[in-house]
């Protein structure tokens, strides 16, 4: 693998990764903040309808930068492995408009849900978060399908053969319902956890309750959806499996291990917070599951190292799907790479300023 | 090749609605810059509340900007997979950069947004300033790749070699019989490009075609666009906020909100002044002297013609004649007896080429000849000329409507001796001051979304019959999957779009004009009396 190919499998890799620990956050947080609001209008419920706003402003300050990141992503994609991601549209174009198509209504609704609150009626509001937060999850519905496939090209190599468009045939991969309701539970899983650690910081007990509530019940979930996933990767795309229990071993141990202490810590607060009473930890728990979040990711994508693309027991390097039209700038690439680590830490100021501080306006026109 | 018609209607669309959300993107921050300035220097919170509503609107309105833009990225890369060629080779500098630009962005303006009313307005500004950077040198970078598609700078004499009347579009960066052959191959085998670029290992077969990555950035028709593109943006950004506060002035009567329009009229006069006359003019040199044909279809050149102030405004010389399609055709006709085989042959292409794993005949094309290539692709220019004439006088005349506004609303706010009596005069005409206020504000809104809208209908319809100009057309680059042309497809799309852009404009009305009506509610919630 040569250096560019090398920094752009990296590259990818880490945008893919900071791009799902933003997306875990949103998409569990959304979920939680449409159904309290709708609490919240339904039983006129003044305690739903803060704790609603609080839980979306978890929302709201990380999601553009998720969006950020998936741009990186397809950047990236394009730029560096222009033959993968010319493939991946004209094969698996069904699987991307409906993720594109999600993207379409959930930023604009974030926005809009962000804004209008309290401007307009509350039944209407709380239709627009309960569209924000369900076409939340048509995003990795679109997107997963590209994973099952990179892991188990079953669509691609029906292509391939053929030279037909597989249309709908990435849903009939059998990587794919393990993957995505794996998705779906950690995504609710981990933003449960982020409101509860938010909570804890404002001191609000039934927050914490309810952010652990779903934080926890879904990591349980976890405890089914995580082995069916590590399973069908052994039937269907064993080279992953095998690099995931062999070479990346330290990582899945701990993230093994970071599971089972999610589990102790959380069902320890739920206790606490059924009491009344917020545990200590609580407000790790969030950066917690983040971390448990990125370690499945590495595994994920990383185990495919050097391949691109796994077909059973052999893999396609990332060589054969690379740029190569060009001598790509390394030293451009690289001051890129650091500018974007500029715009993590400009963007971990304001969340800590908007998170922490309390700086993002509960009203924003009040002063 | 797939046929690509039903798609440029709502990649168009696409483009629009990212058009709209970007110019405010680009002007509100202006706006809020101003009143931020205003706050500062005279302690007045007025400012300070205008910056903080000009603030939620530039939330909800990014959001859209930003969803928009993702969807003209993947418009391009999935719609238009073709051009993945181009983002692995001319356009992998500018969006590489613009991964820069758009996550400080994003990052700055969070920062922005929380911190507002925390931190001192210097502070703010300074926020405000780093974030509007990065969003314009966001806007640089997508003009680069824009600017390529228009004058495909670093291909040298590519387009010349087809069309002798193109000019040579800055130095040679790419190896021309490499790019040649993949063009070929398309047209042989009648499939989009992307069919070939999707294949494993067909790019180290290919290897480099181009030699210098950062030459679609120094283009000059590129720098051109750049300031003409982003200072129309501003300005139509500032002229939509100038019209609302004018419209509450308009609506109220209070006093407060003329305050508000004063300075933000005022900066928006200054930037016409650079727009129109200077950076508009340059534009249009570029128009001149590296899009031929564009340039006849604006001025409706059917045939050559002397016009002295078209000659002296385009070329510096009142005597130069127009040049018209007739010229184009002669120049086609140059060719002579000329074949793309004997074209192949002069760059050294075998008859055969291996491709893909494939072997691709060229004999097929061998025999077609140039003139007949280069007529039909003249041919299918010029049908456009009745359209792009008349968008294009359109957009000149709203752009003088704007600039009188723009003239007038200035030097009735600020006293000039002589100028001021004849805008006073000429304002006066409007009604009494909160009726020619609000229409002179509504005046610098169509004065410049009209021009913007015309002037993009006229960059992109303008280099029709290509997407890349000279090079590739829209059937080489669009998706060769069946279901992106079906009737079912098309019609979620409109939807999903029109969906989105009008709830999400009507949403910034809401957030514009609505006061909450929760407070007392929340309030309540944290313990506070209502």
């Amino acid at each position: 693998m040569n250096e560019a190919v090398f920094v752009g499998f990296v590259g990818l890799g880490l945008s893919v990764t900071l791009h799902i620990i933003f997306t875990a956050m949103t998409l569990g947080a959304g979920l939680i903040a449409a159904l309290y609001r709708w609490i919240a209008y339904k039983n006129n419920d003044v305690w739903a309808e803060l704790f609603a706003r609080k839980a979306f402003k978890v929302l709201i300050v990380s999601e553009l930068f998720s969006g950020v990141w998936g741009t990186i992503i397809t950047v990236f994609l394009a730029g560096f492995f222009t033959a993968v991601t010319t493939l991946a549209t004209n094969t698996l174009f069904i699987p991307i408009s409906i993720a594109i198509a999600s993207i379409m209504v959930r930023i604009p609704a974030i926005a809009i849900s962000w804004y209008t609150w309290g401007k307009i009626s509350p039944r209407a509001h709380s239709i627009v978060m309960w569209i924000m937060a369900l076409s939340g999850f048509g995003i990795p519905f679109g997107f997963r399908a590209i994973f099952a496939e990179i892991n188990h090209p079953q669509a691609i190599g029906y292509y391939l053969q053929t030279g037909a468009n597989p249309g709908w045939m990435a849903y009939g991969n059998p990587l794919f319902w393990t993957l995505y309701l794996h998705t779906v539970a950690a995504v609710i899983s981990t933003g449960g956890f982020v409101v509860a650690s938010l909570m804890a910081l404002e001191k609000d007990p039934r927050g914490v309750r309810v952010g652990l509530t779903f934080g926890f019940g879904l990591l349980t979930a976890q405890l089914l959806f995580g082995p069916l996933y590590w399973h069908s990767l052994g039937v269907y795309s064993p080279l992953l499996y095998q690099a995931v229990n062999s070479t990346f071993l330290p990582i899945f141990a701990v993230k093994l291990a970071a599971v089972v202490a999610l589990l102790a810590l959380g069902y320890t607060a739920l206790r606490a917070a059924k009491a009344g009473s917020i545990a200590p930890h609580v407000k790790f728990l969030g950066p917690l599951a983040l971390f448990v979040v990125a370690l499945g990711e590495i595994l994920n994508d990383g185990a495919r190292y050097p391949n691109l693309v796994i077909v059973g027991d052999k893999g396609l390097p990332a060589d054969l799907f690379a740029n190569f039209y060009m001598d790509i700038p390394m030293p451009a690439v690289n001051m890129i790479l650091a500018f974007l680590v500029l715009s993590i830490v400009v963007f971990t100021t304001a969340a800590f300023y908007a998170l922490y501080r309390k700086f993002l306006a509960e009203v924003p026109e009040t002063e | 090749m797939p046929d690509p018609n039903p798609l440029l209607p709502v990649s168009a669309l696409g483009v629009y609605f990212h058009g709209v959300f970007i110019s405010l993107t680009f002007g509100l921050p202006v706006a809020i810059g101003v009143m931020l300035w205003k706050w500062w220097r005279t302690g007045d919170r007025d400012y300070y509340r205008a910056a903080r509503l000009m603030t939620a609107v530039l939330g909800v309105n990014f959001a859209l900007g930003a969803i928009t833009g993702t969807l003209v990225e993947f418009g391009l890369v999935q719609i238009w997979p073709g051009v993945n060629l181009a983002i692995a080779t001319f356009a992998f500098a500018p969006l590489a950069l613009e991964l820069i630009a758009f996550a400080n962005e994003i990052a700055f303006l969070i920062l922005f947004i929380v911190t507002l009313g925390r931190v001192r307005p210097p502070v703010s500004m300074a926020i405000l300033a780093l974030y509007a950077a990065f969003a314009y040198f966001s806007g640089v970078l997508i003009t680069a790749v824009n600017s390529w598609m228009q004058a495909p700078w670093g291909t040298g004499p590519v387009a010349k070699a087809l069309y002798p009347f193109m000019p040579e579009y800055g130095p040679t960066a790419v190896d021309v019989p490499k790019l040649v052959a993949v063009k070929l191959a398309a047209v042989v085998t009648g499939q989009p490009i992307s069919l070939i670029v999707e294949k494993p290992g067909v790019a180290k077969e290919v290897g480099i075609v181009l030699k210098d990555p950062m030459v679609a950035m120094y283009s000059p028709y590129a720098l051109a666009s750049v300031f003409h593109n982003i200072l129309a943006a501003i300005l139509i950004g500032m002229a939509v906020a100038t019209a609302g506060w004018a419209y509450r002035y308009f609506k109220t009567g209070d006093a407060k909100y003329l305050k508000i329009v004063k300075p933000l009229a005022g900066a928006f006069a200054v930037l016409f002044v650079i727009q129109a006359p200077i950076v508009a003019h340059f534009m249009g040199e570029m128009v001149v002297e590296y899009n031929p044909t564009k340039f006849a279809l604006m001025e409706g050149a059917e045939k050559t013609f002397t016009n002295p102030i078209l000659g002296l405004v385009a070329y510096g010389d009142p005597n130069k004649p127009i040049v018209g399609f007739d010229q184009f055709k002669q120049a086609c006709l140059s060719h002579g007896n000329k074949t793309v085989g004997d074209l192949a042959k002069a760059l050294g292409l075998p008859s055969t080429l291996q491709l893909a794993g494939k072997s691709i005949d060229l004999s097929g094309v061998a025999s077609v000849k140039l003139a007949d290539l280069c007529l039909a692709d003249v041919q299918r220019a010029e049908a456009y000329m009745p359209l792009i004439h008349a968008t294009y006088y359109t957009k000149v005349a709203f752009a003088i409507i704007g600039g009188l506004a723009a003239a007038v609303l200035f030097f009735y706010f600020y006293r000039v001796p002589g100028l001021s009596a004849i805008a006073t005069a000429i304002a006066k005409l409007l009604g009494d001051e909160r009726r020619r206020v609000f229409i002179l504000a509504l005046l610098l809104v169509l004065g410049t979304v009209i021009p913007a809208v015309a002037g993009w209908a006229v960059r992109e319809i303008g280099r029709k019959p290509w997407t890349v100009y000279g090079l590739l057309y829209p059937s080489e680059l669009v998706t060769p999957v069946p279901y992106a042309t079906s009737p079912g497809f098309l019609a979620v799309l409109y939807l999903i779009i029109l969906a989105v852009n009008l709830g999400g404009l009507y949403a910034m009305y809401l957030v514009a004009t609505r006061e909450y009506k929760f407070l007392e509610l929340l309030k309540r919630g944290v313990g506070q009396s209502p």
